[in-house]
């Protein structure tokens, strides 16, 4: 694979998994404002979900 | 062509691992998905009529409550003690022996506040089974304890493989596609493919970790028995052969509990293992404490403190690998952000369940593309 190519097919999904891994952790070590950035990182692959599987 | 005979390698891996672990995975995201909310449905069924006292109200002694609990219960023993620090609630478990399978053990609820008994609970063998411990028990060991625990342990660890030969697989596949393709119009194998591969792909690291920590947790009996086999037992040699005491010779339950409260500066008590209880020790108290902040309160302190004299004996120190087990409790059940995470929890399990029933779809319909596809060429060799 031709780094374009691996740039292009994991650049969505690499910066999923991070946003994940940051919510799983903000929502574990810290409180108040840390919560709602965990629930806002983590609402983003759903709401990619969403967006793909029922778009026309 | 080496990397189609290395893609093929981790297809491979990616079927079996999956195929084997589905059915128990489809049940592990059904039956965990109430347990998200465990604590609602908790509080939902919950029958007990606290007496409304004002919030800082002092804590009632728990010697009394024993008492109370030892007058009715006379030939039996006080196996352990629950302080909650959610509700204003002390449970006295007894037992009529030793044993921590006993069909006879059962609890005593006291309010914290009064000392008052509100609850004499009929044993474990007489109560009657709520619809939410056969959920959990379902979860966490098939309803058979620890060879269950084990079993669903090793699922889990074929899930794992099956998300990661999963990961290897999304690269190959996507070359030509961008991201969140989802082919609808050519066939419902296609469709189907597409949204695995995307559903798969934007939880692979939500399905990694609560499948890491669920493994993790699988292992929670077998861990804390290797503590027991080592540290511990380290930690009681120097007791071997002093006498073990009665119920009646135990030093005062509540200055046991003061004493390591004392020396455990911002910890909370949150349970008192009674001398003799195997999960402990047969000389001491063992009292365990948790921290007051978000994250220390998921880290547990255990404190020894002498059965007969009640002097303080230790402040114990966690291995690692415990502490890993507790860190990895909150991660599973995504109990620890709030309601809005919870909900997040549940949104990403139902995905999980998509992606599995898909994958098994997959599996059948293409065995069904290529049995047809063998019937055509032989069909049309004998023409």
């Amino acid at each position: 694979m031709t780094t374009s190519t691996f740039k292009k097919v994991w650049r969505i999904p690499l910066l999923l998994g991070i946003l994940t891994l940051f919510g799983l952790l903000a929502a574990l070590l810290g409180t108040g404002t840390w919560y709602g950035l965990a629930w806002v990182a983590m609402a983003i692959p759903l709401v990619l979900i969403i967006y793909h599987t029922f778009k026309k | 062509m080496a990397a189609l005979k290395s893609i093929k390698r981790w297809f491979w891996w990616h079927r079996w691992s999956s195929l084997i672990c589905t059915v128990f995975l489809l049940m592990l995201c059904l039956t965990g998905l109430p347990l998200i909310f465990a604590d609602e449905i908790q509080q939902a069924m919950n029958t007990t009529r606290y007496e409304d006292l004002p919030k800082d109200a002092p804590k009632a002694n728990i010697d009394l409550m024993v008492k109370q609990a030892r007058a009715r219960y006379p030939k039996e023993v006080v196996t352990f003690i629950f302080i909650d620090d959610d509700e204003p609630q002390v449970r006295v478990n007894m037992s009529p022996s030793w044993k921590p399978t006993d069909p006879g053990r059962h609890a005593l609820q006291f309010d914290s506040r009064t000392g008052k008994l509100l609850n004499d609970e009929p044993s474990v063998a007489k109560k009657k089974l709520l619809w939410t411990d056969i959920i959990f028990s379902l979860h966490r060991d098939l309803l058979v304890d620890l060879p269950g625990e084990l079993f669903l342990g090793l699922m889990g660890v074929l899930f794992v493989i099956s998300i990661i030969s999963g990961i290897v697989l999304y690269g190959p596949f996507m070359k030509k596609l961008d991201f969140g393709t989802v082919r609808k119009e050519r066939s419902r194998r296609l469709k189907w493919l597409d949204l695995h591969n995307l559903l798969g792909i934007a939880t692979a690291v939500w399905l990694l970790v609560v499948g890491l920590t669920g493994v993790m947790n699988e292992l929670s009996t077998p861990l804390f028995g290797i503590w027991q086999m080592t540290d511990v037992k380290t930690m009681l040699t120097k007791y071997k052969g002093t006498p073990i005491a009665s119920q009646d010779e135990l030093s005062s339950v509540q200055a046991a509990y003061n004493t390591a409260m004392k020396a455990t500066p911002g910890m909370t008590g949150t349970s008192i293992v009674y001398p003799g209880w195997p999960f402990g020790s047969p000389y001491h108290y063992l009292i365990w404490t948790k921290g007051n902040q978000a994250f220390s309160s998921r880290l547990f302190t255990p404190v020894l403190v002498n059965g007969r004299s009640g002097e303080l004996t230790t402040v114990v120190k966690m291995p690692v690998y415990l502490r890993a087990l507790e860190v990895s409790r909150p991660l599973h059940f995504g109990d620890y952000g709030g309601m809005p995470l919870k909900v997040i929890w549940a949104l990403f399990d139902l995905v999980a369940i998509v992606v599995l029933v898909s994958g098994v779809y997959l599996w059948i319909v293409r065995r069904k593309f290529y049995t047809e596809y063998f019937k055509q060429i032989e069909a049309e060799a004998a023409l």
